[in-house]
């Protein structure tokens, strides 16, 4: 649409305008390049809170433990000697230091003041008033997952 | 002449119920009995002997129908034990009873004395009650874990109780201001120690010198074992010094400070070494280590607070700090070891774990920074396209406005 | 390129939107400024829609991961900080421009005939507004929104015989849980933008068919002069006004977005008792203080309901104002009175709450 006024030296009007186009690229590149970003998958596909990854399955041998975050706090796997996966929160009940599976007793052991919990998560022994809070546990393409019970 | 036997019998129960009644209002009488027959008809009906079928006469002798004899406080062990000992008769009531009570109770330093003849000092009666006895996993029993303290502690804090034993009535004042007392009276953990868990119940005695650290790791097996095989243990017992006590105290426990590892005045360490000793290094090493921990503990704590101030979430440092307060606890119990590579094995992974955490911390405040550079640039375009626009917007008024001119000259 | 607009132009009226943009012209006087109010709004509202869809990516509406998927919005998703921000804070400020919006109009009395439609239909878009507001806010599933929402949802079952139904019906039950999230979620991102965006696309197109109002003292001074009031062309005058407007306004989201972002607060927790200082959020403490200030009883009816009542009434008086409205200068002169009365009274009794409760934008 034509306008009236000085078309001044030739082009200048449209310097203005390859000028404006120009920053408005930037402006709409400044929106575009979060928004794009943001839709690309994060690392992590979705918040570790109902699942999250307890790591390679091969490397947790028999009577060994893996501690691994879920959500805020640590949760303990521990595979036994048959071969069974186990997990639970690993936040001891009595003053929430972080408890291990002791190979030796076959219980999970908190080395705090000598508390004892068994694979299910019972407190057996010592101060514990409370059991650990007991996770589903799988396997999926040699990574373990741990949930919450539903 | 039946009269007169008559008269003599009288007096002899009078006398008799009158020594009872003497005996149990002997300043040494647990403030718990109830000294009227009545009151003590009335507590008796929330025993747990009356519950089980028992009556008056199942523990007094009876004088004259209603008038009941207090026994002799020497006789109470005896008399209690007469059940209570009797794994046979204890078992038709509740199986799962222990019945070598009274065995360890002649054991006791108050058996022993009971044996004796000591009338001041603790029998059945003064600790669980006489007539309206509570079981011992009821909360309102005075041998229940909450009231323990204040049970002992109604002799036990006695000075005029205690000086004729020539034993001190601090103690249960002391172990108030412990950490073990905050647990069980403020937290409510059962499991805390009060004076019987460490001196026994039935059996008190105070545990001997070499002892002492068998008592305590009841719950801090850790410390105890690193402490028994380190070279601490033989020489403690050489020159008398009670293990455990010794830096910790016995009741007043309280927390225990890095601040004790050193060799000032004020230090644990410092009441026996100074720097010329052999193991002068380790002390070094382990209090340095210490103090660095903290300082790498609470530098990542304020940076993970700053980042989560400025809006940046830092869960993966919330966790290594976690880590590393783990492994600080842990470091401090392998001060107990009293040697250098234990406790640096420990001291290390602390120190790894809080320079993560305070990586993640500082990952967060550049994220901080990067919002901010992003939102510079932004601006930049926002604000160069603004100018542009403007200058576009003013050129369009001015041509309007000329023809305008234009038309009206 | 004539070619691909002569097939277009076969197809679709594209030209004939343009030929009557073209004629639009927007009035020049002291209160022109107030023409922008509703383009603001309408940008901050498809910021919104674009923000809001980019969140659906990743939210998750029920009680045991909304929490959740908000916090891993803003700690794991590139920039999800920045779109969550954005989005609560364009919400305010989208509100904000559609009061000004609102008293602009109001004031300026561009409802006058044959604009009575286009205010009509305004009010309801501001009644879906709020109703936006008050759903979005409850999303999160943080402590203050659950007890806000708790609170809120209280009031309408103080009306008679209908009352306690009410309620259930914004609640999806006696008390707000997960099924009152799930509800809520529904409304705020199915049923309000589908009514919004048949009301707006009414609006805006009166708005375009009836042209910008001119208020009546302006109107009158240009008649008594003889001069035409001055105006200017709609395209691309005022669009690049408009355009410098809006972005100064995505500015403005950004700046707040990168050193004030919104807080995400604790999680709900539906047996803790409710913290101290829970007010809804700014838009709705003049309505909050006053119940607040509501004797308990007045006229033998609970006073939460009288005050609802109030407010009903008030929002229909707003709602039929043109036709309520004589057009006569007394009337005008009323409505501006009575306009700025309520205007401050909402001031006044927002600052009120703020004072009570503390202040700042609340997580």
């Amino acid at each position: 649409m034509p306008l009236p006024g000085p078309e001044g030296p030739v082009g200048r009007r449209s310097f203005l305008n390859w000028v404006l186009g120009t920053w408005a690229g930037g402006v709409l590149a400044a929106i575009g390049f979060p928004v794009i970003r943001y839709l690309t998958p994060p690392d992590v596909p979705e918040s570790t809170t109902r699942f999250a990854s307890g790591g390679q399955a091969s490397t947790l041998l028999p009577n060994t433990f893996r501690i691994v975050p879920f959500g805020a706090n640590p949760a303990i796997i521990v595979r036994q000697a048959s071969g069974d996966l186990k997990a639970m929160s690993a936040t001891c009940t009595h003053l929430s230091c972080t408890v291990q599976y002791r190979g030796d007793l076959g219980q999970i052991w908190c080395a705090c003041h000598n508390g004892r919990y068994d694979l299910n998560g019972r407190n057996i022994a010592g101060p514990p008033p409370r059991p650990l809070e007991s996770y589903d546990v799988s396997t999926r393409n040699d990574e373990i997952v741990i949930s919450r019970r539903a | 002449m039946r009269r007169a036997l008559w008269c003599t019998a009288a007096w002899a129960c009078v006398v008799v119920a009158r020594l009872g009644v003497v005996s149990a209002q002997t300043p040494m009488a647990p403030p718990l009995a109830p000294v009227s027959a009545d009151q003590a008809r009335a507590a008796f009906q929330n025993d747990v002997h009356k519950a089980a079928g028992l009556t008056c006469a199942t523990c007094h002798d009876t004088a004259h129908g209603d008038q009941y004899v207090a026994p002799a406080r020497t006789a109470i062990p005896k008399l209690c034990g007469t059940c209570h000992a009797n794994a046979e008769y204890i078992k038709k009531f509740n199986p799962q009873l222990r019945v070598d009570q009274l065995a360890r109770y002649v054991t006791s330093t108050h058996g022993k004395q009971n044996a004796k003849g000591e009338t001041r000092v603790a029998v059945c009666s003064d600790c669980h009650g006489a007539h309206g006895i509570l079981g011992v996993k009821d909360p309102r029993a005075p041998v229940y874990p909450t009231h323990v303290a204040e049970t002992c502690g109604r002799c036990h804090s006695d000075p005029a109780r205690m000086t004729p034993f020539n034993k001190p009535a601090t103690p249960p004042a002391e172990w108030a201001t412990s950490v073990h007392a905050k647990a069980l009276l403020e937290r409510g953990d059962v499991s805390a120690p009060t004076c019987s868990t460490c001196h026994g119940g039935h059996g008190a005695t105070p545990p001997d010198v070499e002892s002492v650290s068998l008592v305590c790791a009841q719950c801090h097996i850790r410390e105890a074992d690193l402490f028994r095989a380190s070279s601490k243990k033989a020489l403690f017992e050489t020159i008398s010094q009670p293990e455990c006590v010794t830096c910790h105290s016995n009741h007043a426990i309280q927390h225990p400070q890095d601040a004790w590892v050193g060799f000032t005045d004020d230090t644990k360490c410092g009441k026996c070494h100074d720097e010329s000793i052999p193991g002068a290094d380790v002390i070094k090493t382990v209090r340095g280590d210490l103090d660095q921990l903290n300082a790498a503990i609470t530098t990542a704590a304020a940076r993970l607070d700053r980042a989560e101030e400025a809006g940046v979430s830092v869960d993966d440092g919330r966790a290594a700090l976690r880590e590393a307060n783990d492994q600080r606890i842990n470091a401090r119990v392998m001060v107990h070891a009293f040697a250098a590579k234990p406790f640096t094995d420990v001291s290390t992974k602390g120190l790894q774990s809080a320079k993560l955490a305070l990586a993640d911390g500082d990952r967060a405040l550049g994220e901080v920074r990067y919002r901010r550079e992003g939102l510079a640039v932004a601006s930049v375009f926002i604000f160069g396209f603004l100018v542009t626009l403007g200058i576009k917007i003013r050129r369009l008024d001015q041509a309007r406005r000329e023809p305008q001119k234009a038309k009206e000259s | 390129m004539s070619a691909l607009r002569d097939w277009i132009a076969e197809r679709a009226p594209i030209a004939e939107i343009v030929e009557e943009l073209e004629h639009k012209r927007v009035p020049q006087h002291r209160h022109d400024v107030f023409y922008y109010a509703g383009g603001v709004t309408l940008f901050f509202f498809v910021v919104q829609v674009v923000t809001g869809a980019l969140l659906l990516m990743y939210y998750r509406p029920s009680a045991g991961e909304a929490y959740e998927s908000v916090q891993f919005i803003m700690a794991r998703v590139p920039f999800g900080w920045l779109i969550r921000s954005i989005h609560a804070w364009s919400a305010n400020l989208m509100i904000g421009a559609a009061f000004v919006h609102l008293f602009s109009v109001l004031f300026l009395k561009s409802y006058r005939r044959p604009r009575e439609l286009t205010w009509m239909s305004g009010v309801i878009l501001l009644g879906l507004v709020l109703g936006f507001g008050f759903t979005g806010y409850l999303l999160p599933w943080n402590q203050l929104a659950f007890f806000a929402t708790r609170v809120g949802t209280a009031i309408p079952s103080s009306t008679p015989v209908i009352g306690h139904g009410l309620m259930r019906l914004l609640r999806g039950g006696n008390d707000v849980t997960g099924g009152t999230l799930t509800r809520f979620f529904g409304v705020h991102v199915a049923i309000l933008p589908g009514i919004c965006t048949f009301l707006l696309a009414f609006h805006v197109l009166l708005v375009q068919r009836h042209g910008m109002s001119v208020p009546p003292a302006v109107a009158a001074a240009s008649k008594a002069s003889g001069r035409p009031v001055p105006s200017m062309p709609f395209l691309p005058d005022y669009m690049l006004r408009d355009l410098f407007g809006w972005t100064l306004a995505i500015g403005l989201v950004a700046a707040l977005s990168a050193f004030l972002p919104w807080e995400l607060g604790k999680k709900a927790d539906l047996f803790a008792p409710a913290p101290a200082g829970i007010r809804p959020e700014w838009y709705f403490l003049w309505a909050f203080q006053t119940l607040k200030f509501v004797p308990a009883r007045v006229l033998g009816l609970e006073g939460e309901f009288v005050a609802s009542l109030a407010f009903g009434l008030g929002g229909a008086a707003l709602f039929f104002l043109p036709l309520i409205d004589r057009n006569t200068e007394t009337s005008r002169r009323i409505v501006t009175w009575l306009g700025a009365a309520a205007l401050l009274y909402m001031i006044a009794m927002t600052a009120l709450a703020l004072r009570a409760g503390g202040g700042g934008p609340v997580p």
